[in-house]
């Protein structure tokens, strides 16, 4: 039948629903991963307080009374699930302050890292695609192809401290100072959208290269669009689609990304908060922080089928 | 062909890009009404009045004023807060005159009931003070007299109260401000007396103190009357290898606790100074477990001692800022006896008192068995000060004898203490610091509370007893020092490695750094930034 | 076979042999300091020391075969475990499926790294924490693609013949899934080897290594930095180890999928 028109397809609704209630499903089961895998090793949460002289014994029973450790393991998810929809992550071990001002504090450094090096990632990525298809048979087009997946092999460990080293020995002293503000943000963001423009432009490379060879673009070229920078337009639009939700997908690898560089860099921020948490065994903060990123993780995931379906109608599934 | 756009397109979006992400990247340096400092710990909590890291003091010894103050030249206690004081014969009676024209940064007076205040919140038991309470002794009341005068009654004496009264753990704190933020919350919202206000401070990222245009009634030892540097900002630097490279990019003016070869790397390609301070209190060193074997063998102790180069160790590890340390004591602090070093590297006196206590290589493997069990070491290190480093080096020494070692490094006071509470280590690295040799009592004596020896001995708790109640004879509790020292060495109780030299390396526009009697705090208010 | 994949050859035969003969080749002991600290290479000193006074290319030979096992370990523990769960969801099929399918998605629903460093958290610092934890949790994607392979063969006829004969579940599993399956499984656990490296070495780059002075790779990378300005090869000899390590291991797993698959047609020249 064909349906009424006027009226949007019927699969583009139940499809966006589907989406959502699979993303909800998705963000539960991350953050029971989380709570569960936390737990895997034995050990008492309080027996870092009570070694530190911070609780008498008493005090321990009644804090891990008001925590509800001496609960059944079932009892305590449950608790952590309510917790967490109503926004407390619980209390620090060591500090005693909430888990979620303490992440907050951390946030902004973070994100700032984070967006930067999605835009290193998404301007190198589609500069590195665009050239190695589009000049794919010159000597910038196959260094711009071997280039991404170069990048795509280097761990973030190594590229940042090769850049720390060429950065530090190339402008040393004076000229260092001077551009302090670059070394502060632009070199890690550098450094962790370098992996992600690696499959990024993989991605474009090969859209772009299906699409420059297919009969859309032969249309384009036969009424007259000249050769350059229109006909490219015309050509990356249709191998645009699975190269975004690509981006959506790497927007959260770059918070693995950011433990790395924060820790290389020693730059403030969730990754170092982290490792710190599990150095020290402050199990509510540790959980907290993947527990969000989890949910982050999630977030995008949805966001990048989203976008997928609004850029693609193929996509939208039948009625 | 005509010229690539794509070329030259890639190249100017790739260059806007950098200089558009500039400005978002905050200030340069270069201004003078901001110190940029580095620290190098983030303690788990900074009230001074509850919480032990000597890092914290590094910015609040600036945010408050004490009863008294000791010259760092003369060691001798000189007026603070409180404008004489006496002490009665037996030593059990401190009245303090208080100034009178004394205001805290939120507006309150200063006056006898503050006093009170400040020593009743420190011994509270609900605020689990960490120091702050154990360096009081039995005191037993404060009580104000007038409005301005209070007296301290004790019930034993104790010589080291004067000490404890001008550290900045017993810095006097607004009451008004304790009963608001309560004990849990003061630490974001401090208000003191000193040179600088407390502004902010965000957990491992800054802390924030602005100068208080108010401060009249400093202490002799500042050289200046009130501070000159607008804001002072401290951001974090725990992992060691920035450090030198945020003095260098500019990101901070001043930072402690460098590397030495970074130290005189700095000086050398100009533009900074090194300011090498040489700590009073415990040296780097590691208690030896005696109650776990096989430490709980004296010949056992003595033979690992004597099989470890310490110069060698600290060369590697400090180069040649550090002396290297020779008893309980670094040889800066008072009671510091020269006459009682420790046994020098012997290896074949080492190996000759394991063999002797029946550690023997019976199989050929490189590890030396005793009835079954082989030789087996385990040191807990603190992730501070190097301390992993020696400890790698101490167990590349031991494995060269034929034990097997293992290092577990903990991550922060917390995690040290409850490494040390399971009880699983052979040797373990803690140290504290301070000017009065009384500190020694809380690891050596077997009641104290980092009694992590293990070692009870009547007579080495007596000698600590009475070398902190003769309040007035320096000679006579120097005398008890060096017997304690004695016995420490005797029984082999721990394993000392270098005397704790802190490298401040300061870019050249900083002057007048100088540093309080503790070691670790600077003066802030007497520092100057040049233009 | 190209230069590059020669190359990428020799240069993991050469990381096995190292691996296997380290304790004959190393001239020291890789924890025993054998002079001065910081000294550059030369006589004595082939690679130099690094800040403890150690010999640096002993404890690159040592670090080759601790990396190298440490990334098999785990990658062992999450192909075994992925393959075991792919086998049981397609061969049992129905619920268990579908359970399978939940539990894999439910895992994956926390990126790699940081599912690791929870399972680190959990058990506490240390090497075989490190193993476990990248090993743990890379289980969950191979066996989303495990199953995936499964289902491939279970479509293409063997077992639905196999059953009408009357065989039962471990019969049509062993015998016919799990040996039409193994060409790509291996390929795909080549790459997954990779995987593992690189979690592993960035674990242990993190500092939860729990031994301070264990000569690993990502552990000497890190504890390179201290120095980075003085004594640069300490942490780049490491590095370049590991980078040098994934692409080899990158390159041969592609020059292996090319083998596999039918040369495909040539895309017109570009306009």
């Amino acid at each position: 039948m064909v349906p009424a028109p006027g009226r949007p397809a019927p699969g583009a609704l139940s499809a966006l629903i589907i989406r959502c209630l699979h993303g909800l499903l998705t963000a539960w089961a991350a953050v029971t991963v989380t709570f569960f895998g936390l737990r895997v090793g034995a050990g008492d949460p309080l027996a870092g307080i009570l070694a530190q002289g911070l609780a008498s014994p008493q005090q321990a029973e009644a804090l891990r009374h008001s925590l509800g450790l001496d609960r059944p393991l079932p009892a305590q998810y449950l608790s952590f699930l309510t917790g967490l929809l109503r926004g407390d992550l619980g209390r620090s071990l060591y500090t005693g302050l909430p888990v979620l001002r303490v992440i907050g504090g951390q946030l902004p450094s973070t994100l700032a890292l984070g967006a930067s090096g999605l835009l290193v990632a998404v301007v190198g990525g589609l500069a590195l695609g665009t050239l190695a298809a589009w000049r794919k048979r010159s000597l910038w087009g196959r260094s711009a192809a071997s280039a991404a997946a170069l990048a795509t092999a280097l761990p973030v460990s190594f590229t940042g401290i090769v850049a720390i080293l060429a950065f530090s020995t190339l402008l040393s002293g004076r000229a260092a100072s001077s551009l302090y503000a670059l070394r502060h943000l632009a070199l890690p963001a550098l450094v962790l959208g370098i992996a992600s423009a690696g499959a990024i432009g993989r991605v474009v490379e090969a859209g772009l290269s299906q699409s420059l060879a297919s009969p859309y673009v032969a249309a384009a070229r036969a009424r007259g669009v000249p050769s350059g920078l229109r006909l490219l337009w015309h050509a990356l639009r249709p191998a645009l689609p699975p190269a975004v939700s690509l981006i959506a997908l790497e927007a959260a690898y770059l918070f693995s990304g950011t433990v790395v560089t924060e820790t290389v860099f020693s730059r403030p921020g969730l990754g170092r908060l982290l490792i710190g948490a599990i150095l020290q065994g402050d199990y509510p903060v540790a959980q907290g922080v993947v527990a969000l990123a989890a949910l982050f993780y999630t977030l995008s995931h949805i966001l990048a089928d989203l976008v997928s379906l609004g850029l693609d109608p193929r996509l939208r599934g039948k009625g | 062909m005509r010229a690539h756009p794509t070329r030259t397109a890639a190249f100017v979006s790739l260059w806007a890009f950098l200089m558009a992400l500039l400005p978002a990247c905050g200030q340069a340096p270069g201004q003078t009404e901001t110190l940029r400092y580095g620290l190098t710990l983030v303690p788990t909590g900074i009230d001074p009045h509850l919480n032990a890291s000597a890092e914290l003091g590094i910015p609040l010894s600036s945010v408050y004023d004490t009863l008294v103050f000791q010259d760092p030249g003369t060691g001798a206690f000189v007026p603070g807060l409180a404008e004489r004081w006496t002490i009665s014969d037996d030593g059990l009676s401190y009245i303090f005159e208080l100034r009178r024209d004394v205001t805290f940064h939120d507006g309150s007076r200063f006056d006898a009931a503050a006093v009170r205040a400040n020593l009743e919140y420190v011994l509270d038991p609900d605020n689990h003070s960490q120091k702050a309470a154990f360096m009081l002794g039995s005191l037993e009341s404060v009580e104000p007299i007038d409005e301005y005068t209070v007296q301290l009654r004790l019930r034993e004496p104790y010589a080291p109260l004067l000490d404890s009264l001008s550290q900045v753990y017993l810095g006097m704190a607004s009451p008004a401000a304790l009963q608001e933020w309560g004990s849990s919350e003061y630490q974001f919202h401090q208000v003191g007396t000193g040179p600088y206000r407390f502004v902010e401070y965000v957990p491992n990222d800054h802390l924030t103190l602005e100068r208080n245009p108010d401060y009249a009634w400093g202490p002799s030892i500042y050289a200046s009357d009130r501070a000159s540097i607008q804001r002072v900002v401290f951001t974090f630097y725990e992992d060691r290898a920035t450090r030198a490279i945020a003095l260098e990019s500019g990101e901070v003016d001043v930072i402690g606790e460098i590397q030495p070869r970074d130290a005189a790397r700095l000086e050398q390609g100009g533009g900074f100074v090194t300011y090498p301070v040489h700590i009073p209190g415990q040296p780097l060193q590691y208690l030896f477990n005696t109650q776990r074997a096989p430490t709980d063998d004296l010949r056992v102790r003595q033979a690992l001692t004597q099989a470890v180069d310490r110069p060698e160790i600290v060369e590697t590890v400090f180069g040649a800022y550090s002396p290297v340390a020779e008893g309980p004591l670094s040889t800066v602090t008072l009671g510091f006896d020269p006459g009682t070093p420790y046994p020098p590297y012997d290896l074949p006196a080492a190996v000759a008192l394991l063999e002797e206590a029946g550690w023997v290589d019976t199989d050929g493997d490189g590890t030396r068995e005793r009835g079954g069990q082989p030789l087996g070491l385990h040191i807990i290190a603190p992730n501070w000060g190097s301390n992993p480093e020696v400890a790698q080096l101490l167990q590349a020494a031991w494995q060269a004898l034929g034990a097997s070692v293992t290092v577990e490094v903990a991550a922060g006071f917390g995690a040290l203490k409850e490494s040390q509470a399971a009880g699983e280590y052979n040797l373990i690295g803690v140290n504290f610091f301070g000017t009065d040799p009384d500190l020694l009592r809380s690891t050596l004596s077997s009641d104290g509370l980092y009694a992590w020896t293990g070692y009870r001995d009547s007579r080495l708790d007596e000698t600590l007893l009475e070398a902190s109640g003769t309040t007035l004879d320096p000679v006579h509790r120097s005398a008890l020092y060096a017997e304690v020292a004695r016995i420490t060495r005797d029984q082999a109780l721990l394993l000392p490695i270098r005397d704790y030299v802190n490298l401040v390396v300061a870019n050249t526009r900083v002057q007048g750094l100088r540093f309080s009697s503790q070691g670790w705090f600077p003066l802030l208010v007497d520092l100057r930034l040049a233009p | 076979m190209r230069a590059r994949e020669a190359a990428a050859l020799i240069w993991l035969l050469a990381l096995l042999s190292i691996a296997i003969l380290a304790p004959l080749l190393a001239p020291a002991d890789p924890r025993q300091p054998i002079g001065p600290a910081l000294t550059p290479p030369g006589p004595g000193a082939r690679l130099g020391t690094d800040s403890l006074g150690r010999d640096v290319w002993s404890r690159m030979l040592y670090g080759a075969r601790i990396s190298l096992t440490a990334a098999m370990g785990a990658a062992l523990l999450a192909t075994s475990l992925g393959v075991a769960a792919g086998l049981l969801a397609v061969s049992a099929g129905g619920a268990l499926d579908a359970l399978v399918v939940f539990a894999a998605n439910a895992a994956l629903a926390v990126p790699g790294l940081l599912l690791a460093l929870l399972l680190v958290a959990g058990l506490g610092p240390g090497l075989p924490a490190v193993i476990l934890a990248v090993g743990l949790s890379g289980a969950p994607g191979f066996a989303r693609v495990a199953r995936t392979l499964f289902l491939q063969v279970r479509e293409s006829g063997f077992v639905d013949a196999a059953s009408a004969l009357g065989a039962s579940l471990p019969w049509v599993a062993t015998r016919h899934l799990l040996p039409n399956a193994s060409p790509n499984l291996l390929a795909l656990a080549a790459t997954h080897y990779a995987w593992s490296f690189i979690g592993t070495t960035t674990l242990t780059f993190l500092g939860l290594a729990g031994d301070p002075s264990l000569p690993e790779w990502g552990a000497m990378l890190n504890a390179g930095r201290a120095d980075l300005l003085s004594a640069p090869w300490l942490s780049l000899l490491p590095g370049l180890a590991i980078c040098l390590t994934i692409l080899a291991i990158y390159t041969l797993t592609e020059w292996l999928a090319r083998l596999s698959t039918p040369r495909s047609l040539t895309l017109p020249r570009s306009l």
